[in-house]
């Protein structure tokens, strides 16, 4: 008799439910050598001790006719409840048109009585205990304790398998993200933040419940639902972030949702993902409204961010970049004299022409190339200076831009220096902008960067003051010689009267720390006027003058009037 | 003492019922002895005679199950017959075939009483 389709390492447990006690003596006898043996007499009873032995009863031989309560009953709970769904029932009964119902009800098996021969009847009880423990094998290992979601392989899988029997089905790709999750993680701590993340797989299978779809929890505070085609995201959205806030009490959560809707059912599932959580990034610098959807200009977007990563090197080496200068001038004297530039990058492409740097700037921040582009620029612009030191004999100073990366690189101070010597320029001349929000990044260890290049004897221009967050109080405390003032200052001035006294403050402040003022975005007579008389010493913008070449700086240089040499 | 001899004579299919009983003669003969001992026969009869259809039905079904897991054929014949009537709640005539079976109970009872 065959005995071992199972391995023998410990032994199951079998439930026989039959009202007739002949029956039940016949079932255990077929089964007791392999299996330890349970015994109810009716439906109750046997939902008894199913529930009693959930995590541990491998199987159930099910009688339909039964007094109390009958076999179907016993079915019927058993499916509806998560926990008892996955014990395998085989119905054994002699009504033998009962078995379309059973299975329908969540049998895994229906066997006539009487049953012809043990063996067979043997086998089938252990091919049932078999499927059932792989399928909950594949469950365990496809799906995430925490969040009850799929993993991302088996879930990647699984939307292959809907696409396959859905064909034609409008379907959309969602990514759900936390705001600041990472931030949230330390200051509620990990259980918290964990409880979060189960509550936001729980309502989404909440909505996933009706409806075709499924999802999953790659990583982190991502969610991915691939779901049939939805019109209201947003009550979608808000339906999770609502659950979530209430039942974990956690007010601070705030979800984005990125939309790829109505998926190209060509491309790889992981691919319409990748769409999704592009829109999802979209979202958090989005404010107002935490849907954002996928569209076309996004992939063109990002198409083109591949291409300008693709080709950085080679526009290195062929010289596509250039450096050009806008002219700053001193408006505190009589007339607007040239004083000092700052140089920007400017890239030509040879396929898509004049790139913005507003395009290529934040993606080399993003992935660590403006590294590279910024010692190109520094080398540039020193080696630009000390030709128009040689030729002409005249020393402007030249702003440069230090990215917020490069203040962790520890020989930011020796390749500055280095630069500055090897071309013979003076140091004094050369200006260091640093954005604001460096400084409240990780302001210890970049103050002390900072300080160390000004005590060098570079001057530190503070970039964009005013669009972070830099507390009064420590911009007493850090290593500054000049402020530039956020554009959005300037843009305000025409037609607020606020604006402008914002920039009195603004200057009274510079003046009391002793620091130069320099406006930048400056457009119109009126701007310089205001700017004059509030006291800002240096203005920067199209009203003077665009980013122009180092030949037609030199030009301007060269053609400067008398009271030229001016200094900032 | 019931045999299995006895019970091929009295027209079981005792080669069926003991495979069913992994070829255990003893564990086979002590489940035919605890079939005679049940009172589903006289649970039947009383419902038939009360009119009672429904609980006539289980009371024919239990007894089916159990005649055709032993298979003792005598006894499941007419029961399963009066099953099948009974399903639809037949207002037929049962007393014939109820009298069969009973009669193949008895039968059995003298041959485990012998």
């Amino acid at each position: 008799m065959e005995k071992r389709a199972l391995k023998p390492e410990f032994r199951r447990t079998v439930l026989v439910v039959d009202d007739e006690a002949i029956n039940r003596e016949m079932l255990g006898a077929l089964v007791e050598d392999t299996y330890d043996v349970i015994y109810a007499a009716n439906g109750r009873e046997a939902l008894e001790i199913i529930e009693d032995h959930r995590e541990t009863l491998s199987l159930v031989l099910l009688d339909l006719m039964m007094p109390e309560m009958n076999g179907y009953e016993v079915l019927d709970r058993m499916h509806s409840d998560p926990a008892l769904r996955r014990i395998p029932v085989i119905v054994l009964t002699s009504e033998k048109q009962a078995e379309i119902k059973s299975l329908q009800l969540g049998a895994s098996d229906f066997i006539p009585k009487p049953y012809d021969n043990p063996d067979v009847m043997l086998a089938r009880i252990n091919r049932s205990i078999e499927l059932a423990e792989d399928a909950s094998i594949i469950q365990n290992t496809s799906v995430e304790d925490l969040t009850g979601l799929y993993k991302k392989s088996f879930f990647f899988e699984y939307c292959r398998q809907f696409d396959l029997h859905n064909p034609g089905a409008a379907m959309d790709a969602i990514t759900i993200n936390i705001n600041r999750f990472r931030l949230v993680n330390e200051i509620t701590g990990r259980a918290a933040a964990d409880a979060v993340l189960a509550e936001i797989g729980r309502a989404i299978l909440e909505e996933l419940k009706g409806s075709a779809g499924l999802a999953c929890h790659p990583v982190s505070d991502v969610f991915f639902i691939y779901r049939e085609h939805l019109d209201d995201m947003h009550g979608l959205l808000e339906r999770i972030t609502e659950h979530v806030r209430r039942v974990s009490q956690s007010s601070w959560v705030h979800l984005r949702m990125g939309v790829y809707s109505n998926v190209d059912r060509d491309m790889v599932i992981d691919s319409r993902f990748d769409r999704a959580s592009l829109a999802c990034d979209a979202a958090k610098h989005r404010y107002g409204d935490p849907v954002v959807f996928y569209d076309d200009r996004m992939h063109e977007d990002q198409m083109l961010a591949g291409r300008l990563v693709e080709d950085f090197e080679e526009a290195v080496r062929q010289g596509q970049f250039i450096v050009y200068y806008q002219p700053k001038y001193n408006i505190q004297r009589s007339e607007p004299a040239l004083s000092s530039a700052e140089a920007l990058v400017r890239w030509k492409h040879p396929e898509l022409g004049m790139v913005s740097p507003g395009v290529f700037i934040p993606l080399f921040e993003e992935n660590g190339l403006i590294m590279k582009l910024d010692r190109f620029v520094w080398e540039s612009a020193v080696s630009q200076m000390a030709s128009w030191k040689r030729e002409h004999g005249y020393s402007i100073p030249v702003s440069i831009n230090i990215s917020r990366i490069d203040l962790y690189d520890p020989d930011l101070e020796a390749e500055l220096t280095g630069l500055v010597e090897k071309y013979g320029i003076d140091t004094a001349d050369l200006y260091l902008e640093i954005t604001e929000s460096a400084y409240t990044d990780d302001s210890r260890q970049l103050v002390e960067s900072v300080t160390r290049l000004r005590s060098c004897g570079f001057k530190i221009e503070m970039d964009d003051f005013g669009s972070g967050y830099s507390s009064l109080n420590m911009l007493t405390r850090l290593p500054i010689d000049v402020l530039k003032l956020d554009m959005k200052f300037v843009n305000n001035l025409s037609d607020d009267p606020k604006g402008i006294k914002m920039i009195e403050l603004i200057m009274d402040i510079a003046k009391y720390l002793g620091l130069i003022a320099v406006a930048e975005g400056v457009e119109t007579a009126e701007q310089v006027a205001i700017l004059k008389k509030a006291g800002v010493d240096i203005v920067q913008g199209y009203y003077f003058s665009k980013p122009i070449p180092g030949g037609e700086f030199e030009e301007l240089l060269t053609s400067r009037a008398a009271g030229a040499g001016g200094r900032s | 003492m019931l045999t299995l001899d006895a019970l091929r004579e009295y027209g079981a299919d005792v080669d069926e019922g003991l495979m069913r009983c992994m070829n255990n003669e003893a564990f086979y003969l002590r489940l035919v002895k605890m079939a005679v001992a049940d009172n589903d026969m006289e649970a039947l009869g009383q419902a038939l005679q009360a009119g009672d259809l429904g609980r006539a039905f289980e009371c024919a079904h239990s007894l089916k199950g159990v005649a055709a897991n032993l298979s003792l054929t005598p006894i499941y014949g007419p029961v399963s017959e009066m099953t099948e009537l009974l399903r639809s709640r037949s207002e037929a005539d049962y007393s014939g075939l109820y009298d069969k079976a009973a009669a193949a109970l008895k039968d059995l009872t003298a041959l485990c009483a012998e």
